[in-house]
Formats: C-alpha cells, sequence, structure tokens
C-alpha cells in the first residue's frame, strides 16, 4: 500500500488528531514532580508513577488548590505532541488526591490566604435579624436543599428566598457556585444574604469547598455570607472566610431566622403575666375599698375619744368654778330679805338693822346687820 | 392602634416588652391599666397572627450557571 508523503508539520498534526480521536480525555493520577510556574502564567510539571513519567501543561488560573512536588494528584488532560514532538499532556483539570496531598494542599493555601487577611474576624459582616430577601445557592436535588427550606419554613414567615439550582459536588461545581455569587451580588435589588448548603460528603467531595477561586469569591461578596456544609469533621477554606458557619444545612436555618414557636410560647406567657398583674392591682384596690369603713370608723371613734377627754375637762373646770364648790372652800352668798344676792354695787346700800341672808353650802342664815364698815 | 402592616414585627415587639414592663411597676392606676390590659392582648393577638398566618416564597431562579454567559 502506498503511504501518503507527508510534511513534518502534517505529520505532527495527523498524529494528534489521532490522538484527539482516541484519547479526548485521560484522567491520569500520579506523583507531581519538576513543577514549575513560568511568567506566573504558565505551569509545567511531570506527573509520574514508578514505571513512568509524562510532562504536563496549563495555565496558573487552573489551578485551583495548590500542588507541589511529591503530592499525589489526578489530572484529566488532553495528550498532544507539541511542535517539537515531544509528548505533553494539556491538562484541564488538576486536583490533589487522598488524605495526605489534600490535607497539604489545603494548609498551603490556607496559610496564602490567612497571610492575605481573608480569614480576619474583624471581616466578618453581622447576620441581618429577620431577613426578607434570601439567596439561597444549592443543589434542588439535595437533602440539604430540602433540609434547610423545611427547617427555615418551620421556624419563621414571611421571607422570598431565590435559589440558584448549581453543582454542589464534582469539578464544575466551584465555577457554577461562583457564577450563582456573581449573579447575585449583580442583581439591582440583591439578597440581604447568601446561604450556600450543601450535604455532608466524602472528603474529595469538600475539595470544592477548598477551590481557590470559590473561596475568594465567597471572601469578596458584598452580601454576607452563610454557608451550611455539613461536614464534622473538618473546616473548609470556605468556611473560613463566609460572614458566618454553620455545621448543617439545617443549623443554617436555625442560625438566620428565630423560632416562632419559641415567640408564640412566650406571647403566652406574657399575655399570662399581663393578666395576672392586672388581677392582682385590682384586688389589692378592692381590698383597700373594703378597708375603708374599718378604717373611718377607727378614725371616728379616735376623734370621739378626743372629744370626750375635752369635755370632761370642761366639766371638771364648770365645776370648780361652780357655785357649790366655791361654797365649799368656805365662801357664802350674801341675799337680801327679797333673795336677791347683795354684791358689787349693791353692798354699799347696806346699812345697820337690814335683815340680810347668808347662804354658805351647809345652811342658810337669817341674820341683822350691826355694824358697816366699807373698806 | 395604628396599621400593622406599617409596624414592623421588632417594633412592635418593642411595643409589647414597653407595656409589660410598666405593669411590673409596684404601684400602678387602676383607671390607666385597664387600658394599657387592653391594648396589651390587642397587640398579642395581632403579633400571634402575623407570625402563624404568613408562609415563605421560594423560587428556583430560571437561569442557568453552569455555563459562563
Amino acid at each position: 500500500m502506498e503511504k501518503t508523503v507527508l510534511s513534518v508539520s502534517q505529520a505532527l498534526a495527523l498524529v494528534n488528531q489521532t490522538l484527539e480521536y482516541a484519547f479526548p480525555v485521560l484522567v491520569i493520577e500520579g506523583e507531581v514532580s519538576s513543577f514549575k510556574t513560568n511568567q506566573n502564567k504558565y505551569v509545567f510539571f511531570d506527573v509520574k508513577d514508578d514505571g513512568a513519567s509524562l510532562g504536563c501543561f496549563m495555565t496558573i488560573w487552573q489551578l485551583r488548590m495548590p500542588v507541589e512536588d511529591g503530592m499525589k494528584v489526578r489530572v484529566v488532560a488532553q495528550p498532544k505532541l507539541t511542535q517539537w514532538g515531544k509528548f505533553s499532556l494539556t491538562v484541564r483539570e488538576i486536583l490533589p488526591v487522598g488524605e495526605g496531598s489534600l490535607k497539604r494542599s489545603f494548609e498551603m493555601l490556607k496559610a496564602k490566604l490567612d497571610k492575605e487577611g481573608l480569614f480576619d474576624p474583624a471581616r466578618k459582616r453581622a447576620l441581618p435579624q429577620l431577613p426578607h430577601k434570601i439567596g439561597l445557592i444549592a443543589s434542588v436535588e439535595s437533602a440539604g436543599y430540602v433540609d434547610f427550606l423545611t427547617i427555615l419554613s418551620a421556624r419563621w414567615g414571611g421571607m422570598e428566598i431565590d435559589v440558584a439550582h448549581v453543582q454542589v459536588q464534582g469539578s464544575s461545581a466551584p465555577s457554577q457556585i461562583i457564577r450563582a455569587i456573581e449573579y447575585f451580588n449583580g442583581m439591582s435589588a440583591p439578597p440581604e444574604i447568601l446561604v450556600i448548603v450543601r450535604g455532608g460528603g466524602s472528603l474529595e467531595d469538600l475539595a470544592v469547598f477548598n477551590d481557590e477561586p470559590l473561596t475568594r469569591a465567597v471572601a469578596a461578596s458584598r452580601v454576607p455570607t452563610l454557608v451550611g456544609i455539613g461536614h464534622e469533621i473538618d473546616t473548609s477554606l470556605v468556611d473560613l472566610v463566609a460572614d458566618r458557619r454553620a455545621a448543617t444545612p439545617s443549623n443554617a436555618a436555625q442560625i438566620l431566622v428565630p423560632d416562632r414557636r419559641e415567640i408564640l410560647s412566650e406571647l403566652g406567657q406574657k399575655s399570662e403575666r399581663l393578666t395576672d398583674r392586672l388581677s392582682e392591682r385590682v384586688e389589692f384596690a378592692r381590698q383597700e375599698l373594703d378597708e375603708f369603713p374599718r378604717r373611718a370608723i377607727e378614725r371616728l371613734s379616735s376623734q370621739t375619744e378626743l372629744l370626750k377627754r375635752s369635755l370632761q375637762q370642761q366639766k371638771r373646770l364648770l365645776e370648780q368654778l361652780s357655785p357649790k364648790a366655791v361654797m365649799q372652800r368656805g365662801y357664802a352668798l350674801i341675799r337680801s330679805e327679797t333673795g336677791d344676792l347683795v354684791r358689787g354695787s349693791k353692798m354699799t346700800k347696806v346699812k345697820k338693822g337690814d335683815q340680810l341672808q347668808i347662804e354658805t353650802d351647809q345652811a342658810i342664815l337669817k341674820v341683822g346687820v350691826n355694824d358697816v364698815r366699807h373698806k | 392602634m395604628s396599621d400593622t402592616s406599617k409596624k414592623t414585627l421588632q417594633s412592635q415587639l418593642s411595643e409589647l416588652d414597653e407595656l409589660l414592663a410598666w405593669f411590673e411597676q409596684d404601684d400602678f392606676d387602676v383607671e390607666a391599666a385597664l387600658g394599657k390590659y387592653e391594648d396589651g392582648m390587642k397587640l398579642i393577638g395581632e403579633i400571634s397572627d402575623r407570625l402563624k398566618h404568613v408562609e415563605n416564597k421560594v423560587e428556583v431562579l430560571k437561569k442557568r450557571f453552569d455555563q459562563d454567559v
């Protein structure tokens, strides 16, 4: 069979075409080595195992979590020959794999963001007390979404909740969540709070919430953020930069709004308290009224006592001044024969020979005047 | 009583707490108390209604987030 004669470029293109056709995508796990960046734009490294090694190329913006030599990573890449015939993998996605590498990558990124001040408590804003408009970012198919809305609606009403449906797992998740965050922030009337929820997942799934661009998007959101991404053990970077972190989607609902059932119960108690206080007061007033006759009588009788005593005093005075009392002390009344009292100026008319009556306390004497001497 | 819809729930709850504080005094006028009691009960009724009968409005946005605009 005759083979077509090709130029070098054509041969290269043909091989690349075949590669693209046969292996549009390869998913490869291996260890990173010879990692280097160029002009802060391009990234070169090798993935290797014990037997072999392949060169990789990507741009720095595709690096969603830090990677360094020695880390185990999973790359999603397209194989091709470079212009110079070098076999290279053009990386579309790359993430650390395995607990060790994930943890290491997480620590690297955490240190970097911490240094930039993204975890500073002073950055955190308070959540609105009774939000009217909420932006919810979640997968509508997930249990976390259902849990959050169920608990929220049991607790509180009257709110408007706009839901951005996104993937919360897998490599496309971070970009989708970023778009949702930017969409809500760009609304002419943005919600008062953004809530991002996800039910629990594996450690690999957590990588979504340690994604650098997503973490930065949450930190940069002008609308305050509340995240409830449901993993018990570890804190993700999104947890660290959000304004508030909840342990689970249900917990997020509890943090966000009060429980109207509690308030209704309190209202019942307050109603009882008001009634009790009013009854007490009315009862007290009624008792005061009942007391009134008794008190009035008490007052009257004490006044009567005073009057009595006063009268007694006056009686004693009068008694002392009465003629009888005076006569008992030895004085006598002098009357004329007709019985008229002789005293004062009448005394000057008394002359020798007059008949007088002398009344003492014991007897009445009829006497004649022998001699008169005026003082 | 002024129009409920104009007052926020917060202000209604504050108003109720002020009334309760008034009733906690040792000595308050019975006449005034009767009026305030009525106000308090009415307020409690309004707040209860407000809490019990209001639902949330949930809307899933039609916008897709799985591709760049």
